[in-house]
């Protein structure tokens, strides 16, 4: 089933749904609630900065890149209307606890310039492993 | 702190007196791991006082210091047995208690020392004092051990499809290839399946974003905290997959001294802080030589077990070994050398150089043992043929099914001769030990873990030292 959630956006920008994670994108300046979850190893992406470019989103954990675009594919359907946003949570029992929440976000901060230096890398990393 | 015991007993003595360090009749011990017998009767009476030296280093009083500071290193960690504790609620009791604790924390800086300090002499440290020093010589060091970087210099190179070469290769061409490799799994699972509990005790304290680095790799270890996902479930899941025991330390009498030795290396640089250095270097040093290394080793269990063998655990550290390759060798040993500099410098290199003889002494060792078990029936023509050649040093003893089973080394090549009855001789662990018989003679060279059990009522051995060496 689908459960909707009413968050005011100046205040809540994680959503804790069991033991998943959704956080606010902004990627356009438009916001998005995503999975907070690399497809690599399942780390933070909320944590994550983008690269110099702004295409990409480099994950903490083991620097793996993911393409700001696939990002905004894992967003589920938002209604805003000023600053309050009601969103439809899919495939969550009625027993799940969900939790609105306002952590520090660093993926939607600018590149920063030692973005740049960042170790390159393996072609592996690139894949989904689970 | 000198530790000598003698015929009044001692701390080495009472400490192994335990009953949870004295042997049993089980040649596998499952379901309690607090049993890990430290070896037969007399092991109190041996002399630690004096270092061993590197040619020492598979001695009987190496393989016995490995077994105690195994269980010293083991008993600040938390260890339950999968069925519950009913059955082995006294034995917890006693592992963890204030008598044996207090013993364990008296004993160990000698063993310590007796174990570890034949590296001070054995190794030299390679004169690298600044950063740009440190990352060539790494570098350097990981090619010359066929583990050279990527394109991008940062990664170690991984080839899935390489062919296998080494120890990996003398384990698929044994004649008793799947008891080899399984030899091979059980030193693995002296570690893997306690894994990084050595790492766990360098999480704590406050040291800057190198301890947030190595917190990364501890999290994949532990697999995000899914039990299924951590790297001790999926060895399990390998081990069982080829018909081995998982419980933790089932097979504590098949764990070669170097495997001990190499095991107990981390715990020692990780309960004395004093190694830290050390320890993150070395660690550096292995994750990344593990990638391509269990990228081998997943093909040598393909190849010996085919498609029954659960490989999973060898694919997952040949792919994030990748990655804790880059980690490590970023994070860790260059970032603790752009932290700390010179003064630091050494001892990160000192962690390699310490590593890459412990990794060929184990190799020797390892190779050593599945060559003698995979050839028992020609050692035993050997030693019917030798048996004239042996010194006037006889050793009796008289066994009989159940009695208390342990397994040893000598430290000389010996003969052991069945005067009456019928033994079985465990060199790995297998289902179908080698048998003798009445008037069978079998060579054990010096070094070589072996034990025995009777098979009939009785059976009379007499084991003699070999004129010479032959190894």
């Amino acid at each position: 089933m689908s459960r909707v959630v009413v968050m005011d956006l100046r205040r809540h920008n994680t959503v804790l749904v069991g033991h998943h994670r959704y956080f606010v994108f902004e990627p356009d300046g438009r916001p998005l609630l995503v999975r907070d979850w690399c497809p690599h190893r399942g780390g933070p992406l909320s944590l994550s900065r983008q690269t110099p470019d702004g295409r990409r989103l480099v994950c903490p954990w083991h620097g793996t890149k993911v393409g700001t675009a696939a990002v905004k594919r894992t967003s589920v359907p938002m209604v805003r209307s000023g600053d309050e946003a009601v969103v439809m949570l899919p495939d969550v029992d009625a027993d799940t606890p969900i939790t609105v929440i306002h952590k520090r976000i660093l993926a939607n901060l600018p590149p920063e310039a030692e973005q740049a230096k960042t170790v390159p890398c393996p072609p592996a990393a690139a894949g989904v492993h689970e | 702190m000198t530790i000598t015991t003698g015929v009044d007993g001692g701390p080495i003595e009472a400490y192994c007196a335990q009953r949870v360090f004295r042997p049993g009749p089980e040649v596998y011990i499952t379901g309690n791991p607090y049993r890990r017998p430290v070896g037969s009767t007399g092991v109190g009476d041996l002399d630690f006082s004096t270092p061993a030296t590197e040619a020492e280093f598979l001695g009987y009083r190496q393989l016995v210091a490995g077994r105690i500071l195994c269980n010293a290193y083991e008993s600040d960690m938390i260890l339950l047995p999968p069925a519950g504790l009913a059955t082995a609620k006294e034995d917890f009791d006693l592992f963890y208690s204030d008598e044996v604790r207090g013993l364990r924390d008296t004993i160990r800086p000698g063993l310590e020392r007796y174990a570890f300090s034949f590296l001070d002499d054995a190794v030299t440290v390679p004169p690298v004092r600044t950063l740009e020093e440190l990352q060539a010589y790494f570098l350097g060091e990981v090619g010359g051990a066929g583990a050279p970087a990527d394109h991008t210099g940062n990664n170690p190179a991984v080839d899935t499809g390489a062919p296998v070469s080494g120890t990996m290769r003398a384990i698929t061409e044994c004649r008793h290839a799947e008891e080899a490799a399984g030899m091979h799994l059980i030193q693995l699972a002296l570690d893997a399946l306690t894994e990084a509990s050595a790492m766990a005790r360098n999480l704590g304290g406050s040291y800057g974003v190198e301890q947030s680095e190595l917190f990364k790799i501890f999290n994949d270890e532990f697999g995000y905290g899914l039990y299924p996902a951590k790297h001790s479930t999926i060895f399990k899941g390998m081990l069982a997959s080829v018909g081995l025991r998982t419980d933790l330390h089932a097979y504590w009498n098949f764990y070669l001294t170097s495997s001990l030795v190499g095991v107990n290396y981390f715990n020692w640089l990780t309960e004395d802080h004093r190694g830290v250095f050390r320890y993150m270097a070395a660690v550096t040093y292995l994750e990344w030589l593990f990638a391509q290394g269990f990228a081998d080793t997943g093909a040598m269990l393909r190849t010996v077990f085919g498609d029954r063998v659960d490989t999973k655990y060898c694919d997952e550290h040949a792919h994030i070994d990748i990655h804790h390759g880059r980690m490590t060798y970023e994070n860790l040993l260059l970032g603790f050398a752009r932290a700390h500099g010179e003064l630091v410098i050494p001892e990160l290199v000192r962690g390699i150089e310490d590593t890459k003889l412990l990794l060929r002494l184990g190799d020797e060792d390892f190779r050593a043992q599945i060559r003698w078990a995979d050839t028992l029936e020609e050692h035993t023509r050997l030693g019917a043929s030798l048996a004239t050649s042996t010194r006037d040093d006889e050793e009796v003893r008289r066994l009989r099914p159940g009695d208390p089973f342990t397994t040893r080394v000598h430290d000389a090549d010996r003969v052991i001769e069945v005067t009456d009855g019928e033994v079985d001789v465990h060199a790995w662990a297998t289902d179908r030990p080698h048998r003798l018989g009445r008037g069978d003679a079998l060579l054990v060279p010096r070094a070589r873990l072996h034990g025995l059990t009777a098979v009939s009522a009785t059976a009379d051995v007499a084991v003699r030292t070999l004129e010479g060496n032959l190894t």
